[in-house]
């Protein structure tokens, strides 16, 4: 169930990526996608527990698995930084391109 | 040799960011990085031996060192210096060459992990310094070229994500070996992240926009070396898993034949060899095993092609016929041009006899049909009017593109050793592969390549050189990519499944 909703988010970012026609909407759903992403290694990493993986005196048994965890906080680094340039790069356009229409950016600089 | 490694690992990292300290060092720390990964290289491809690095323990990055990698580690490194040489007099800042250094150091990580994340973190990072390189001018044409790439290859990288976490599932582990048995989603999104990271058949349509509207070190950097980290993972697959290996060789197919269709009818130089690039990624694809020379001769080639096409007084291979251009630069053109198609004495002879007797049965027509195209297409290039009027190098009157300023400005004539020594490293590195595969020279194998290129030619003059057909660029829209991306999508799920 929760698997369902992590993908349908996923898949409702990638669409937003595609339809919508602001550059900022895009910017914006691609972030969407990457935190269905990330949501995603959270999910599978609770599938046998959900307890802090930390050794204690009473151990729980139904720890969580710590690798995905860890892999994917370097993916949401890496995601923030390039959201970071995409928007700085949405500024520079944004002074000729007003309206950050990409139909528009796109027609006026391709060859 | 472990530690060794490891240096070698960090070093351009390490470099790239003290350039910023020494700003009147940087070329020398620049050229200092791309040397230390020749020396490097030359040591994995002498010593035949893989090694394996397992770091920090059991879930940690896993390194895998063997002479494929050495080969694509040895282009990355010979690309570099060839570039860090052909801008050495150029008012490039001290920024440029730490991004190429960085860029530089995270193409050679690509080539030599073995686990699905550490693979991720170099493909990023490469995304992030390629988008810095396009967007340098700070023209809002490559701003847009730049965001537009950055876009592709991140939307690609978030399904390889999903696809990594499903291969963890179904393993409990990283591991590249982990795709044997993964459920066919895995692959599939893996493959789709690959594929068009690496700018492989449809999903690569990508490519020949951003190639041809960089600077032409730019362009001589991504065509030579960059696409060749997304293809070097897929190569690895092929030879670790035996079911994976016909996808990989269809794929390399498709865009062989897929690049040389769109190149024939390519009247911009620059567009031409991005294309070109399209097409030879699926030679080095076609055939796993011997990936490693075809993307040595490859790299080296079409940065040299690059550098010369930037040297040019124009882009319009119309305008070229018309417009002669000094002899040294044609001697040049045409010594890369004869390797690609495959010339004897040159090592794009021995790489293509050697890929093409690695072809599967069901391959052959379809590889040969991209062999003679390329012959094709390249005698655009060799045909082109050459002469000694010096005057003709520096055009007197602004072109009419925004962009043609920016790739072909004229430059001061001391700039012109920094592009002969870029010459002779790249040029020298056709002639000197040779050794690699000398076994190539028989008689029965040189009268073939001999025969295709007189083809080729013939094609040409028949019907291409009058033909002015313009192809439409409609799936090169930024929505078309992206589209193109779901649809290659689940046309890999139903190959995997099959």
């Amino acid at each position: 169930m929760l698997e369902a909703f992590v993908l349908i988010t996923i898949l409702i970012g990638f669409l937003g990526v595609l339809f919508k026609k602001n550059l900022i909407m895009k910017i914006i759903s691609m972030d969407v996608m990457s935190t269905g992403v990330v949501a995603y290694y959270v999910v599978v990493s609770a599938r046998e527990g959900l307890f802090t993986p930390i050794i204690t005196d009473s151990p729980s048994g139904t720890y969580a698995d710590p690798v995905p965890q860890a892999v994917i906080l370097t993916a949401i680094v890496i995601g923030f930084s390039i959201q970071a340039l995409m928007l700085v790069g949405a500024i520079k356009l944004a002074k000729d391109n007003p309206t950050l229409e990409t139909r528009e950016i796109e027609q006026s600089n391709t060859p | 040799m472990t530690t060794l490694t490891l240096i070698w690992i960090v070093f351009p990292f390490l470099v790239g960011f003290t350039i910023y300290l020494l700003p009147r060092l940087d070329r020398v720390l620049a050229l200092t990085g791309a040397i230390f990964s020749t020396v490097y290289a030359s040591l994995l491809l002498i010593e035949q031996v893989p090694i394996t690095l397992k770091l920090l323990d059991n879930f940690g990055v896993t390194l895998l060192l063997d002479p494929l990698a050495g080969f694509f580690i040895f282009t990355n490194a010979l690309v570099t210096a060839a570039v860090f040489f052909y801008c050495w007099r150029s008012d490039k800042t001290t920024f440029f060459y730490a991004q190429v250094l960085i860029l530089h150091g995270s193409v050679n990580a690509a080539f030599i992990c073995a686990d699905f994340i550490s693979l991720y973190v170099a493909l990023e990072v490469i995304s992030i310094a390629t988008f810095l390189l396009i967007a340098y001018p700070r023209t809002d044409r490559s701003i847009w070229v730049g965001l537009r790439y950055l876009f592709v290859s991140n939307v690609a990288m978030l399904f390889y994500l999903v696809g990594a976490v499903l291969v963890y599932k179904a393993h409990h582990s990283f591991e590249f070996t982990g795709l044997q048995g993964a459920p066919p989603e895995a692959v599939a999104l893996i493959f789709t992240g690959l594929l068009t990271k690496g700018g492989i058949f449809v999903s690569g349509l990508w490519l020949p926009l951003t190639h041809s509207e960089s600077e032409s070190p730019v362009s001589a950097l991504m065509s030579g070396v960059v696409v060749k980290a997304g293809i070097f993972p897929l190569a690895r697959f092929a030879l670790l898993i035996e079911e994976i290996d016909p996808i990989v060789r269809f794929f390399g197919v498709g865009t062989a034949l897929l690049g040389v269709f769109y190149a024939v009818f390519e009247k911009d130089a620059k567009r031409m060899l991005a294309l070109s690039t399209v097409s030879q990624l699926g030679f080095i694809l076609a055939a796993p095993e011997v990936a490693g020379f075809y993307a040595l001769t490859h790299g080296l080639v079409k940065a040299a092609l690059f550098l010369i096409v930037g040297k040019l007084p124009s882009r319009n291979l119309q305008e070229l016929r018309s417009q002669p251009m000094p002899t040294q630069f044609w001697i040049a053109l045409v010594i890369a041009s004869f390797s690609i198609s495959g010339f004897p004495l040159l090592s794009g002879f021995g790489a293509k006899v050697l890929t093409m007797k690695n072809l599967l049965p069901w391959q052959v027509i379809g590889m040969n049909i991209a062999a003679l195209g390329t012959s094709t297409f390249f005698a655009k290039l060799i045909f082109l009017p050459h002469g000694n009027q010096q005057h003709k190098l520096f055009p007197t009157q602004p072109l009419p593109q925004e962009q043609n300023i920016s790739t072909s400005s004229p430059l001061p004539p001391s700039s012109q050793f920094g592009f002969w020594a870029a010459m002779l490293l790249l040029l020298g590195g056709l002639f000197a592969a040779n050794v690699v595969y000398y076994e190539a020279y028989t008689l029965e194998n040189t009268l073939k390549p001999l025969g295709t290129i007189f083809l080729g030619w013939l094609i040409y003059f028949l019907i291409f050189r009058q033909l002015s057909v313009k192809l439409p660029r409609m799936f090169e829209q930024f929505e078309h990519l992206i589209g193109v991306m779901s649809l290659s999508l689940i046309a890999l799920f139903w190959m995997v499944l099959a």
